[in-house]
C-alpha cells in the first residue's frame, strides 16, 4: 500500500512540477491585473507627489537647466549601412533627398522642436534630377530600420506607446516614397554592430554620430548636424568648460559625448573629478537633479529633451 | 503619457516577462534532471563534460550567454537569425538555468544515505523502482525552497532579455523613462516584479503543503 503510494506521489509530483507552472500561469493573468490596480494608485500618488515637487523647484528658480555656452563640438548625424551597402546607401539617401524637395523632411521637422534647428539639408543645395522616382523601389523588398528606443527625440516610445521620433518618422517615408515595406528593428545600443553585421537590421538611423566612425560603416546623407555640450543646472557655479576641473560630469555609455570625452576632449575629461558613465541619460539626469553628479555631457536635441521633459 | 498608456505598454511587456518566465521554467527543470543525471553518469568523461557545461554555464555571465546564443550561429556557420531572437532568449535561459537546477538536484540526491539504497536492493527494488518511488520523493520534499529562490532570480533576470532587444517589461520601463524623463516607470516595474514573485512564492508553498508527507 505504501509503495503505491509512494508510486503515485511520485507520478503526481513529476505532473504537478508541470502543473505547477500551468496552476502558477493561470493565475498571472489575476496577478497583473492586481499589479495593475497596485501600481496605477501606487503611481499615482507619486505622480501627485512629483508634480508637488516640481511646482516647488519652478519657484526657487524658473529656467532649471541651461547648457554652457562653450560646447564640446559640432557633429554630424548620418545614416549607417554596412560596408559594401553603396548601392541601398544610395537609394535612401536619393529618397531622402526627394522628401526635402517634396517638403516631407521639413513637416516632420515641426514635430519635434527640439530638433527642427539642427536640420541641416535644404532644397537649395540638392539636384533633382539624380534622385529615384516615387514608387520606383522593389515592392517586395522591405527595409529592416534598426534603431535604439531609447534615444529620444530621434527615435523614442510616443505618449501613445507607439514607436516613434523624428528618425522614424524619415525612415518611414523614405520607405512610402520608394514603395518599400518597413520593419522597424529596436536594438540594444551596445549590440548594434553585431546586429547590423548579422544582418537583422540594414542600417543604423538613430541619431547615429558619422565622426570617428567614417571608415566603420557605408554613410549614407547626413541629415541633421548637432552640437555636444554640457547641461548644468541653472543656479550652478560652473560657467565655462575651465569650471568643470574637479566635478563629477555624467554622460551615457557608447555616445558621441562619450567617445570624445575619451577620445579628441581627454584633456578634458582629465581635469574632472569623475566621468561617470550611465547606461542611460534619463538615470544621469535623476543623479543631476539629485545633486549627485554636477553636469552632464549630452548633445544639444537629447539634452533641450530632457529639459523640457523637466520644466 | 497618460498613466493609463504606460500601464497598457508595461503590461504588455510583462506578458512578454511571463512568457520567457514560463517557456524557460517548462524546459530547464527536465533539462535540470537530465544534465544531474549526466552529472552521476559512471562515464568519467560523461561526468567531466557536463562538470565543464555547467562550470561555463554558471561562470559566465547570462547576458554575454544570450549574446552567443543569438549571434553565435550568423557568425559561426553564416545562418539567418531571422525570426530567432525570441527562441534564441529561451534557448538562452534554459540552458543556463537547467545548470542550476541540475546541481540542486544532485544536492538533494545526495543528501540520501547508502543504506536506503541497499534497503531497496534488499527488498528487491529494481534501479529504476528504487530511485522513482524511494528516493525521488523524498528528494522533491527536500529540494523545493532552493528550487523556489531559483524561480524568484529567474522572474528578476528576465530583465536580461534587454540585451536582445527583446521587448519585455523592464526594457518598455527604460524606454518610457527615457521618452517621459520620469522616475514612475521604474516605480511601476519594481512593483510588478514584487508581485509576480510574491505569487510565486505563494504558488510554491502551496506545492511544499501538498508535498508535506512522511510525517
Amino acid at each position: 500500500m505504501k509503495k503505491k503510494l509512494a508510486l503515485l506521489t511520485a507520478a503526481l509530483m513529476i505532473t504537478a512540477s508541470v502543473a505547477g507552472c500551468g496552476s502558477s500561469g493561470s493565475t498571472a493573468p489575476t496577478a497583473s491585473t492586481a499589479a495593475s490596480t497596485a501600481a496605477s494608485t501606487a503611481a499615482e500618488s507619486t505622480a501627485a507627489e512629483s508634480t508637488a515637487a516640481a511646482s516647488t523647484a519652478e519657484t526657487a528658480s524658473a529656467a532649471s537647466y541651461v547648457f554652457l555656452e562653450e560646447d564640446l563640438g559640432v557633429e554630424s548625424y548620418a545614416i549607417g549601412f554596412r560596408v559594401g551597402d553603396e548601392e541601398l546607401a544610395e537609394t535612401v539617401s536619393g529618397a531622402v533627398q526627394a522628401l526635402v524637395l517634396n517638403g516631407t523632411y521639413d513637416k516632420i521637422g515641426e514635430k519635434y522642436p527640439d530638433i527642427k534647428d539642427y536640420l541641416c539639408l535644404t532644397a537649395d543645395d540638392i539636384d533633382a534630377s539624380t534622385l529615384p522616382e516615387e514608387g520606383s523601389g522593389d515592392p517586395n523588398y522591405t527595409f529592416k530600420h534598426g534603431f535604439d528606443l531609447d534615444y529620444p527625440p530621434y527615435s523614442y516610445l510616443q505618449d501613445d506607446g507607439s514607436v516613434g521620433g523624428f528618425d522614424v518618422e524619415l525612415c518611414q517615408a523614405v520607405c512610402e516614397y520608394l514603395g518599400w515595406g518597413y520593419e522597424s528593428v529596436p536594438f540594444n545600443w551596445d549590440a548594434k554592430d553585431m546586429e547590423l553585421n548579422a544582418k537583422s537590421c540594414d542600417c543604423i538611423w538613430s541619431g547615429f554620430t558619422k565622426e570617428g566612425r567614417e571608415d566603420d560603416y557605408t554613410w549614407g546623407i547626413t541629415y541633421s548636424n548637432n552640437t555636444q555640450g554640457i547641461l548644468v543646472p541653472a543656479d550652478s557655479d560652473i560657467k565655462t568648460l575651465a569650471d568643470l576641473s574637479g566635478k563629477i560630469v555624467g554622460v551615457q555609455t557608447a555616445t558621441s559625448a562619450y567617445d570624445m570625452l575619451e577620445d579628441s576632449k581627454k584633456d578634458l575629461a582629465d581635469t574632472f573629478a569623475e566621468l561617470k558613465v550611465y547606461e542611460t541619460y534619463t538615470i544621469a539626469f535623476n543623479d543631476l537633479k539629485a545633486g549627485a553628479i554636477d553636469a552632464i555631457a549630452i548633445d544639444m536635441t537629447a539634452g533641450s529633451f530632457l529639459i523640457s521633459g523637466a520644466n | 503619457m497618460t498613466l493609463s498608456t504606460m500601464l497598457s505598454s508595461m503590461g504588455e511587456g510583462m506578458l512578454r516577462t511571463c512568457a520567457i518566465f514560463f517557456l524557460t521554467i517548462l524546459f530547464s527543470m527536465p533539462l535540470g534532471m537530465v544534465i544531474m543525471f549526466l552529472r552521476r553518469s559512471r562515464f568519467r568523461l560523461v561526468r567531466e563534460i557536463t562538470k565543464l557545461y555547467i562550470a561555463i554555464m554558471r561562470g559566465t555571465p547570462l547576458m554575454l550567454q544570450l549574446l552567443m546564443w543569438y549571434f553565435g550561429p550568423y557568425y559561426l556557420f553564416g545562418m539567418s537569425i531571422r525570426g530567432y531572437r525570441f527562441p534564441a532568449i529561451i534557448i538562452g535561459f534554459s540552458m543556463n538555468y537547467a545548470a542550476y537546477f541540475a546541481e540542486i538536484y544532485r544536492g538533494g540526491i545526495e543528501t540520501i544515505p547508502k543504506g536506503q539504497y541497499e534497503a531497496a536492493e534488499v527488498l528487491g527494488y529494481s534501479k529504476a523502482q528504487t530511485f522513482f518511488k524511494i528516493i525521488l520523493p523524498q528528494v522533491m520534499k527536500a529540494i523545493l525552497p532552493s528550487v523556489t529562490n531559483e524561480i524568484i532570480t529567474l522572474v528578476k533576470d528576465t530583465s536580461l532579455a534587454f540585451t536582445l532587444a527583446y521587448n519585455e517589461m523592464f526594457s518598455i520601463a527604460k524606454q518610457i523613462a527615457a521618452s517621459q524623463t520620469s522616475f514612475v516607470p521604474f516605480i511601476i516595474a519594481g512593483v510588478f516584479y514584487f508581485i509576480a514573485n510574491y505569487a510565486v512564492a505563494f504558488v510554491m508553498e502551496r506545492i511544499e503543503k501538498a508535498f508535506d508527507y512522511y510525517k
